[in-house]
């Protein structure tokens, strides 16, 4: 499959803040939305973030986000450097939901922990409907959320890119050795889980081999609210450092040979060995050489990750595995949640625990209290952990960590 | 002025050589030996007494030292104890380092000074700030200057900051930091390497433990090998052990031999006294017993060689690299049960 | 640590030293702590044999990891 992108600049967004009003308060669960545009390196901190999102329209007419069909073919446009970011705080109570504060800086000294500083976003900030639950809710804001990502793409389609590329992988040199990316997605239940062509992961028949393609053009949603820094949302598929990655190297120094999905939560010791031993049958039905392992979240997601490691290299398939650190600030040397002797190569993408300073924003986005009570714009410092993406273990971020 | 006191071994604190090793902690006013090269080098810091112990002494009554230690220092109200520098000598790095612990158990900041490779790093397990020294007292004048900087950065009570900058060895600490190269970028690039035979991790080695093998059945019948960090190699090192840093292993036959005998067998190791070894190499490779032993019927049968190195500061790479040669050989072998002595 | 790639190939291995803190950190499981740095099999013919004998015991025996032993009980 051939997956033509045209990529344009955010000079061409051109938000109507009254249409997205509108999506909102077609739904029902909803009272209403708050827009917000803010420029990069705006003083603003965004509280309670859902999710963050890169406009992308198609000119041929499917959707940017399909239920069906299969994505990564054909032509997308996006808007690069521009986010939506959702954000709502789900009345009432409900663990872990309101145990963990999802955050982003737009500026001041945390505002390198995401990549959404040095974008323009568009900033959803949702009003709950009285009495709605929170998954009838969430349901709603994704949809507006994903709505809005589209409409705000329709520009381009009577504009001129600034940029085109297209991804295909043809056939190479088959000395080089063969590599394929273990790309996990959690689902532990609705407001915890990824979507698959709008289904839940673990609903989606996981472990799976999918077109890299795929993964970019809008088949892999978000609607994942714990383990803020830990978490993928919509936007780092989208733009998916691992998958691009591998294209740029196909040919040079490896043959990418494909994408399996991976279902991170699996909800059993054996439903986890299962798992891990289905996925690495996948990758020695591929015949690669080696695989990359990603994570998403936090917990005994880390658990599928490490038995699908050790299946693969019981399998004779080598594995680089992709997890960040809880590192307790005192200690003399890395804390992961889970490991396995055959995890001998480990990408580390941070230590939660760190402490970002203290800074006080000139404007708060979202909500003005984190849920902890603490004012938003005079929080102190605030752990690596609450920052929207920070931490992810799909890599696709430059952070990691140091021994001091 | 911010006071200090200046911990050294019977030999730096000029007490006398390895002869003095048992020597009982004691205290005197001032610099003494390094300690005045070092108060020279100290700005608003002064040494107010020097604390000194024996290194077998310290070895063997760790609890005892450590008592007398800072009994002896109670009365000078120290802000800061310095430790070293103890270069490669390890029962001298290792007493540094519990010292220095021992010290901010009693929240006297402090800092000690070794070799990378000094077994005192490992037994600080990151506890200690410590200013890495050439591997002998060569590197004196080098080390000075560079652990009063360190003492001034303690002293001042300041936030420090990464080790590369302040000079001292890094103690495993996290500290999160921006690659350049994306997580993604990082993972692709560490398979690659990990296909072409070189693997590496961003974390790892913390995690190393080895499941504890299954007891000898019968030893009786069981083949034994005897292995040693001692650097226990025939008279005259033929083959030229390193006295410290081996990047090697040697292996000798045993054959025919019923025990090491005095003359013909000698420690090359460098960091403790091998007198007390070279009157009796069976001191070190206990092979009179072990061959004792075997005549009795108690063990099975002795391999034919032993393998010998010099375990001061090697460092932790090559260890498990030759390591690794010699647990082949001794599996390739049989052997079904290793006595290995240290130091 | 030699010790430990040892034991990685399944062989019990009794490492004896005067040091068994170090040891026991790096991850040694069959420590036993001998008496002196100078002399970690003993001074005499006698010492020695009590130290090996204890080592073999230690062999002989399945422990919990990074077990370290004294010669006297």
């Amino acid at each position: 499959m051939t997956w033509e992108v045209r990529t344009f600049a955010p000079e061409v967004l051109a938000p109507d803040v009254e249409r997205i009003e509108d999506l909102a308060r077609a739904e029902s669960a909803l009272a209403g939305v708050d827009v917000a545009v803010v420029e990069p390196g705006d003083p603003v901190r965004v509280t309670h973030v859902l999710d963050a999102v890169e406009p992308r329209i198609r000119p041929d007419g499917r959707r940017a986000f399909p239920t069906e069909d299969q994505a990564g073919q054909g032509v997308t446009h996006r808007i690069f450097d521009v986010a939506v970011l959702s954000c709502l705080d789900f009345p009432g109570e409900e663990r872990p939901l309101h145990e963990q504060e999802s955050i982003v800086d737009l500026a001041g000294p945390a505002a390198d922990l995401t990549p959404f500083g040095s974008m323009r976003n568009v900033v959803l900030s949702f009003r709950p409907g009285d009495g709605s639950d929170h998954r009838t809710l969430d349901s709603a804001v994704r949809r507006v959320t994903l709505s809005t990502a589209e409409i705000l793409a329709e520009p381009t389609l009577s504009a001129e890119p600034v940029h085109t590329h297209t991804f295909e992988l043809g056939p190479v040199d088959d000395s080089l050795p063969s590599v394929a990316a273990l790309v996990q997605l959690s689902d532990l239940g609705q407001l915890y889980q990824l979507y698959l062509y709008g289904t839940p992961v673990g609903e989606s028949g996981l472990p799976k081999l999918v077109d890299p393609a795929e993964v970019m053009d809008g088949a892999v949603t978000a609607g994942e609210y714990h383990w803020a820094a830990m978490r993928n949302p919509t936007i780092f598929f989208q733009l998916n450092s691992l998958v691009r990655t591998l294209y740029r190297e196909h040919g040079k120094r490896l043959r990418f040979s494909g994408v399996v999905l991976i279902r991170g939560y699996e909800q059993s010791a054996d439903d986890k060995q299962r798992a891990a031993d289905s996925a690495a049958q996948l990758a020695v039905g591929l015949g690669v050489d080696g695989v990359v392992i990603t994570t998403d979240a936090g917990g005994n997601s880390h658990t599928d990750t490490m038995l699908t490691c050790r299946a693969c290299e019981n399998a004779g398939v080598r594995t680089s595995v992709i997890v960040c650190e809880e590192t307790d600030l005192e200690a003399t040397a890395p804390i992961l949640t889970d490991w396995v002797p055959e995890a001998d190569c480990i990408v580390s993408t941070g230590n939660v625990e760190q402490l970002g300073p203290a800074w006080k924003p000139e404007r708060v986005l979202g909500g003005d209290h984190l849920l902890d009570g603490r004012p938003a714009a005079e929080a102190g410092p605030i752990p690596v952990r609450n920052y929207l993406g920070a931490t992810n273990q799909m890599g696709q971020l430059d952070l990691g960590a140091t021994s001091w | 002025m911010v006071r200090a006191i200046h911990y050294l071994n019977q030999f730096f604190a000029g007490l006398g050589g390895e002869e003095a090793a048992g020597t009982e902690p004691t205290r005197v006013d001032g610099p003494v030996g390094p300690g005045k090269g070092l108060a020279a080098a100290l700005e608003g810091i002064e040494i107010v007494a020097t604390i000194a112990c024996g290194d077998d002494y310290f070895g063997e009554q760790e609890g005892a030292a450590l008592g007398r230690l800072f009994a002896l220092i109670e009365g000078d109200r120290p802000d800061l104890l310095v430790a070293g520098p103890a270069f490669g000598s390890g029962r001298y790095g290792y007493a540094c380092a519990r010292v220095v612990a021992e010290a901010g158990k009693r929240g006297i900041p402090g800092l000690a000074a070794m070799h990378e490779e000094n077994p005192g790093v490992a037994a600080a397990a990151g506890r200690v700030l410590i200013v890495p020294t050439a591997v002998n007292v060569a590197g004196m004048r080098d080390a000075l200057p560079r652990i009063a900087s360190l003492a001034s950065a303690v002293a001042s009570g300041r936030e420090l900051g990464p080790p590369a900058e302040e000079g001292y060895l890094p103690r495993g600490l996290r500290r999160n930091r921006h690659h350049g190269a994306t997580g993604a970028e990082r993972a692709v690039d560490l398979l690659l390497a990990k296909l072409a035979g070189e693997t590496r991790s961003e974390v790892g080695g913390a995690f190393d433990r080895v499941e504890p093998p299954a007891r000898v059945g019968d030893l009786s019948h069981a083949l034994m090998a005897l292995v040693t960090e001692a650097g226990c190699v025939p008279q005259g090192n033929p083959d030229r052990l390193p006295s410290v840093r081996a990047q090697a292993w040697l292996r000798y036959s045993l054959a025919g031999e019923k025990r090491l005998e005095a003359g013909e067998y000698e420690s090359v190791h460098g960091g403790f006294d091998v007198a007390r070894a070279n009157e009796d190499p069976n001191r070190l490779v206990p092979l009179d017993t072990v061959k004792g032993l075997v005549d009795q019927g108690r063990i099975g049968r002795l391999h034919e060689f032993f393998y010998t190195t010099t375990g001061n500061g090697t460092p932790v790479a090559s260890s498990t690299k030759f390591g690794r040669e010699i647990a082949r050989e001794l599996r390739d072998a049989g052997v079904e049960a290793v006595l290995l002595s240290g130091t | 640590m030699l010790a430990k790639e040892i034991e990685r190939e399944g062989i019990p291995t009794v490492f004896v030293t005067s040091l068994p803190t170090i040891s026991a950190m790096i991850g040694v499981n069959r420590t036993l702590r001998g008496p002196a740095i100078t002399h970690p099999f003993g001074l005499e013919e006698e010492e020695r044999r009590q130290i090996v004998e204890r080592a073999l015991e230690m062999l002989e025996t399945d422990v919990e990891p990074t077990t370290v032993w004294e010669v006297a009980t």
